[in-house]
């Protein structure tokens, strides 16, 4: 039974912070622009074939290319916000309006990634990704463990930037009051471009990590979207933080239901929890309580 | 003396509803403290707005030291001296004290002189201080509107406009808070002060401004304002000032 309890928290916790990772952009986004971006997971696609690849061709650590999987999407990110967010940053029907075209987005960059690159299911096999890490009856996948290590150091540094670089604050600011950031000198515009960008970078990071974790196919997208939804509801629209701790919870709650009830019902855990947190506390842990009227 | 800030025939609202200035003017002069009064829905606040920034100009101008800030954002006009503390009190809630001051001078390159800058603040407003590390949401509200406050003074600005730093709080505080536009005014920070506690406002001011309607109705003196028999009909609530 210790043996047991044990075993689910080290995969529960090694999973929950390469879901921790791929929540962070989503979250860090929607804090700054109030951007739901649906299209984020696409995103986290694009990171992994971009690994893929590097992989197939060149034989490169998917780990190594993270560096260039980050610096490629967060160039799209650039362009795409430039392109089709920033034109409706002074829209009335913003929130709408963005739903609409992340949707729209995510439809066609799992287009382009079917035409690219087929439907079949695809992962890189580093060695380390097939192996494990044994201590007494206790295993960790090796690849699961250096992708969670790697996550969190990533969203560590982002958390360094965000409480002690200058433009960290201004993000931080921009979050939590816009309009005062506003009033105190921040280019609130820019601050949008670079966190769009930084966003669409750490979706980049994730699918580098995601390629060795999980097999993937353009369309998977779908499936991760209602995993990071759950993740940025239960910790709190927009709160990095949140974000991060609902992703250790909900990785380690879905292996528990894997291992007692079958690994076809831990994506329910997913569902399951963004119906309860809508129902219960619709804040999230984090967040705002939400204002009447 | 020059006007430091000159509002000429501004028409302005919000998105694309109806016009809530209708060709308001006004004069700001140097280092004195003005106080706009006005009912409720005259457009006080938002002529805050329209000279900040946050609001188009469908008409008329905002001229500051002789240049336009028409078309500017309130980071743009900020940069040229103006700062605004809203009725909310634009203050970040998740960020400490320290961190919200920080914030007032974002547009200072010198970071060395900015942390000076806030020392000197802090030791000013000693309850900054004392709560320097916790989270602003965790102030009451005078301390919140003190920080606001004292947070434009990291930048000097030539112009502090503030839009009902009474609102909701309790009158000894609103005595404290008037305190702080003296000591801001004794600094030579001009004031341009929105105000529904108008015979406080105006007992602190040099110069009062009755706005109605979205126009400027009345300029002058603030003694003169408050001797006023209409006005003090109309929008001192016929009360006389003591």
């Amino acid at each position: 039974m210790i043996i047991d309890i044990i075993q689910i928290l080290a995969l529960g916790i090694s999973l929950g912070g390469v879901y921790a990772l791929m929540g962070s952009g989503l979250s860090l986004v929607f804090g700054v622009m109030r951007i739901v971006n649906l299209a984020h997971p696409a995103m986290i696609m694009g990171g992994a074939y971009v690994a893929y690849w590097a992989f197939r061709l060149a034989g490169a650590d998917p780990i190594a290319m993270l560096p260039v999987a980050v610096l490629i999407l967060a160039a799209t990110g650039l362009v795409l916000y430039k392109l089709v967010f920033e034109r409706e940053a002074q829209s009335a029907r913003y929130s709408e309006m963005t739903v609409l075209l992340t949707f729209a987005l995510a439809m066609v960059v799992e287009g382009l990634l079917g035409a690219m690159f087929t439907n079949t299911q695809r992962i890189t096999s580093p060695e380390y990704a097939t192996d494990a890490y044994f201590v007494g009856d206790v295993f960790v996948p090796k690849g699961q463990l250096f992708a969670a290590v790697t996550s969190v150091a990533i969203i560590s540094a982002l958390a360094l930037f965000l409480k002690y670089s200058r433009f960290g604050n201004a993000i931080r600011a921009t979050t939590q009051n816009r309009e005062a950031a506003q009033l105190l000198g921040v280019n609130v515009n820019h601050v949008c471009l670079v966190s769009f960008a930084i966003g669409v970078g750490l979706a980049g990071a994730a699918g580098a990590l995601v390629s060795f974790v999980f097999s993937f196919f353009p369309s998977k997208h779908w499936e991760w979207i209602v995993i990071l939804m759950s993740l940025v509801v239960l910790g709190g629209m927009g709160s990095v933080l949140g974000t991060v701790l609902a992703a250790f919870i909900l990785a380690t709650a879905s292996v528990f239901v894997g291992f007692y009830f079958g690994a076809t019902w831990s994506t329910l855990t997913f569902f399951v929890a963004l119906f309860v947190v809508l129902l219960v506390r619709p804040q999230g842990i984090f967040g705002e309580k939400p204002e009447l009227a | 003396m020059a006007n430091l800030l000159e509002v000429r025939d501004v028409v302005a609202g919000y998105g694309n509803g109806p016009a809530i200035l209708n060709g308001a003017s006004l004069s700001v002069q140097p280092g004195k403290v003005h106080c706009i009064i006005g009912p409720n829905g005259a457009g006080k606040s938002t002529l805050l707005k329209a000279i900040v920034g946050m609001l188009r100009l469908r008409e008329g101008d905002v001229v500051f030291k002789g240049n336009s800030l028409k078309g500017l954002r309130p980071d743009q006009v900020l940069r040229r001296g103006i700062c605004f503390v809203p009725q909310e009190r634009a203050l970040f809630p998740k960020m400490t004290v320290r961190e919200n001051l920080r914030m007032g001078g974002f547009s200072m390159a010198d970071k060395a002189a900015l942390e000076n800058r806030i020392d000197m603040i802090e030791e000013r407003f000693s309850i900054l201080k004392e709560r320097r590390d916790l989270p602003a949401e965790t102030l009451s509200g005078g301390q919140q509107q003190t920080l606001a406050m004292a947070r434009t003074m990291i930048l000097k600005p030539e112009i502090v406009m503030l839009d009902e730093p009474s609102l909701g709080l309790a009158p000894k505080i609103v005595r404290e808070v008037f305190k702080i536009v003296q000591i801001m005014s004794e600094e030579g920070i001009t004031i341009l002060l929105v105000e529904q506690n108008a015979l406080m406002g105006l007992k602190y001011a040099n110069w009062g401004v009755v706005l109605d309607l979205g126009r400027t109705l009345f300029e002058g003196p603030a003694d003169k304002v408050l001797g006023d028999p209409r006005i003090q009909e109309l929008y001192l609530g016929g009360r006389r000032a003591a």
